[in-house]
């Protein structure tokens, strides 16, 4: 599959790898590890294949538990976090990880109209309004990548 | 002297100067007749109404007597005549406690005829034997005295009976005045007749009779305000206390039902509330039968008592109101008592008595009905209030229902929204850049999986518009539950043995095709959505009682109790659902209610948590005009 990519993005310079991973993507990773958390699966998929075919090292969760243990296994560049999720919600998640004394950035993805709101109540860096476009998506997502860590 | 002996209580005059007890209670006895004279002739003059004549005529007879003999006694040696004036006057007495009785209730006529002849029988031989009355005719004057009095006390205690509160009261003063009275008389006669020990004893108990009749009427026809307030105070009491919970009663109705049921129980009388309609410029009664009588303002008392606003009473109401006199006629009605029910400045409405004869104490009742007037206006100025904030809540919650209805369809459009546009874009910029790489399949899916999804939203929303709107349901036609049953199964699931239909025969009934499958669809998807994975979805279909019965049975989660109720409203869940493992606008129940209500069915649930659940639809096995 990599070999039908050498021409290259015409943005990217390195090939990002195929998308679809459910886990940890198997691309390159040159961007760094960004961890997508949502309930819906075609939402987790859609990113998770859009991220990793942009040259970032994807980890997907399903639920908060699974978002606070692939933090706890790796700490990410930048966490995409969906606030209403069963069980253990976004703001669970991001509590936890403060708890936790864990500064990792957190994009907040909602379909909710108050999604600046809840993106200040949870600390977050910034947020990604549901329905949100490839260009969004990943200019949100490179601010953290350009500086190699925390956005400035 | 028997003709003095007979008046002796009324006419003793203070012939020493000695005062002994008994010549003081006359004099007392005297005064009060007089004084209640007074109070009567004076309430006639504000009121003159035919009772208030009669009472009138009564005490000034009483005070003629009085009055005759104490100028007897002045002048010395009364002239015959006027002992046979006096001996009339007195047996008229009890004829004109008679006819008050008629004023307020009914006489039978024989009863006043017969009273009638005896008063002449008595006047005539009392002139035919003047002035020395053979014991024959002072016998018969006694009889009768006592007899009509004693008669007219009973009819005052019956009537009593029929009444309440300050009315009653003195009604059983005046019969407790009339049988004092009548006794005394009695008394008063057979004395003359006993021995010389027995005298002084029985004139004695004459006097004091004689007192407690004074005293017993006065109570009863000229009673002290402080005396009538406390008379009024129970059935008020009563009346208040029952009102205080009346705003709350369910309907306006009901409050003017419990309203007009208190006064009327107040006052004796039948009472009538009119409500002030704002639409039709109107007063509407109600009728016992639930029918409605509207007024125009003017007319009737009613009518006119709401455009003075003030309070009308009428003792004549066919002269006062011809246009009603057929009414009144029919239903006896002798008195007319209207208060307009007004809160301030706001017109509520109008109180209406009426009773078979005008009351004979119509300023208290006037003062009453009134006050009940008032009470009523709180007691339905509390409710309009009551109804003004139930409005209010209900706009509020309306329409924070619709901002959550609103808002949670916005959520349940953009989820599917996101991954359509995102990964359709991503699609486009990978065949821009790479023409020639392989289709990523995965992608294609999740687009038009969510594609779909959004779809059905969207038809959803439709749905629940078009229900709302009542149609639903179009184009009907014979239609197999049972075969669609099977269709709807095959279409769930692939494994034949995950849902399975029971069904011995057709149920063919005249349908919405479309909507009945989706009705299936709805209910099986709804079943499979809360059941694990892997576990059977029974569809019974069978004919019960001329209806189409359905039941879709899972073994989910179930349903808590406490949501059952509002499971079939609109974007309804239950309680224990979790709202982002199970997608959808919790429109699907609601529009399979009204698939089968636009059918003219039923639908419910029976439901028990960790168990699963058992829908059951009824729809009508037929309709005749649309098969023919």
């Amino acid at each position: 599959m990599r070999d039908l990519w050498a021409g290259g993005p015409p943005r990217d310079e390195q090939p990002p790898s195929s998308g679809g991973a459910r886990n940890v993507a198997r691309g390159q990773g040159h961007h760094g590890t960004v961890l997508v958390v949502d309930d819906d699966t075609s939402i987790l998929d859609t990113v998770s294949s859009i991220l990793s075919g942009e040259g970032y090292d994807v980890v997907s969760a399903s639920s908060g538990q699974e978002a606070l243990d692939a933090v706890a296994r790796k700490v990410p560049l930048l966490i995409l976090l969906d606030m209403r999720m069963p069980v253990m919600d976004g703001w669970a998640v991001a509590r936890a990880l403060r708890g936790q004394g864990i500064t990792v950035p957190i994009i907040v993805m909602t379909a909710a109209e108050s999604a600046r709101r809840w993106a200040d109540e949870v600390g977050a860096e910034g947020y990604l309004a549901k329905p949100f476009g490839l260009d969004d998506l990943l200019a949100t997502v490179e601010r953290f990548r350009a500086s190699g860590g925390r956005a400035n | 002297m028997v003709p003095r002996s007979v008046s002796y209580w009324l006419a003793r005059s203070i012939e020493s100067p000695n005062l002994n007890a008994l010549e003081l209670i006359s004099v007392v006895t005297q005064l009060i007749y007089v004084l209640i004279f007074i109070s009567v002739a004076l309430s006639a003059v504000r009121q003159p109404t035919r009772a208030h004549g009669d009472m009138t005529l009564f005490f000034g007879a009483v005070a003629f007597i009085i009055l005759a003999s104490r100028v007897a006694a002045l002048v010395g040696n009364a002239p015959p005549w006027l002992t046979t004036v006096e001996i009339a006057v007195l047996m008229a007495l009890p004829y004109v406690l008679l006819r008050l009785v008629d004023d307020f209730t009914h006489v039978r006529s024989a009863i006043k005829r017969g009273a009638e002849l005896g008063l002449a029988a008595g006047v005539i031989a009392t002139y035919a034997t003047a002035p020395a009355l053979p014991t024959p005719v002072i016998l018969y004057v006694v009889l009768y005295f006592f007899g009509v009095s004693i008669y007219c006390a009973f009819a005052f205690i019956r009537a009593a009976r029929r009444s309440r509160g300050v009315t009653r009261r003195r009604m059983e003063a005046i019969s407790l005045g009339s049988i004092l009275l009548g006794t005394d008389i009695l008394i008063a006669g057979l004395t003359p007749l006993a021995g010389p020990d027995d005298r002084a004893v029985l004139e004695a108990l004459g006097q004091l009779l004689g007192l407690g009749s004074g005293v017993a009427y006065y109570l009863g026809f000229a009673p002290p305000a402080i005396l009538r307030r406390a008379w009024q105070e129970p059935e008020l009491r009563a009346f208040l206390a029952r009102s205080a919970s009346l705003p709350r009663l369910p309907a306006t109705l009901d409050i003017v039902r419990e309203l007009e049921r208190g006064a009327a129980n107040s006052t004796g009388t039948t009472a009538r509330i009119g409500l002030w309609q704002d639409d039709t410029s109107k007063l509407r009664f109600w009728n016992e039968d639930e029918t409605t009588l509207d007024l125009e303002p003017g007319k009737h008392f009613a009518g006119r008592a709401f455009e003075l606003q003030r309070a009308i009473f009428s003792t004549d109401p066919i002269r006062d109101n011809p246009d009603g006199a057929a009414d009144y006629r029919s239903l006896n009605v002798g008195a007319v008592l209207a208060a307009p029910i007004t809160a301030g400045e706001r017109r509520l409405g109008v109180l209406t008595f009426s009773a078979e004869r005008p009351p004979i104490f119509a300023g208290s009742d006037i003062e009453l009905a009134k006050l009940l007037a008032d009470q009523a206006a709180v007691i339905l100025e509390s409710r309009a209030l009551i109804d003004h904030a139930a409005r209010v809540r209900a706009r509020e919650e309306a329409t924070r229902l619709k901002e959550d209805f609103l808002s949670a369809a916005a959520h349940d459009l953009k989820t599917p929204l996101t991954t359509v546009v995102a990964q359709a874009e991503f699609l486009e910029r990978r065949a821009t850049r790479e023409p020639s790489a392989p289709a990523d399949i995965a992608g294609i899916q999740r687009v038009v999986r969510e594609s779909k999804r959004l779809a059905g939203l969207v038809g959803d929303l439709l749905d629940a518009t078009r229900l709302e709107q009542g149609r639903l349901v179009g184009e009907r036609e014979p239609v197999d539950i049972a075969t669609l049953a099977q269709e709807v199964c095959t279409h769930d699931a692939s494994d034949l043995s995950l849902c399975q239909v029971e069904a011995s025969a057709p149920v063919v009934g005249v349908y919405d095709r479309r909507r009945v499958e989706q009705l299936l669809q709805n209910l099986v998807e709804n079943a499979r959505k809360y059941s694990p994975e892997q576990t059977p979805i029974t569809i019974r279909v069978w004919q019960e009682d001329g209806e189409a019965r359905v039941a879709v049975a899972d073994s989910g989660i179930g349903i808590p109790a406490a949501d059952l109720p509002r499971i079939f409203e609109r974007f309804s869940r239950a309680s224990n659902v979790d709202d982002r493992r199970f997608h959808g606008m919790g429109l699907g129940l609601f529009i399979c209610r009204g698939i089968v209500e636009e059918h003219g069915g039923r639908i419910w649930v029976e439901s028990e948590v960790g168990k699963g659940s058992t829908f059951h639809v009824a729809l009508p096995i037929a309709d005749g005009r649309r098969l023919n």
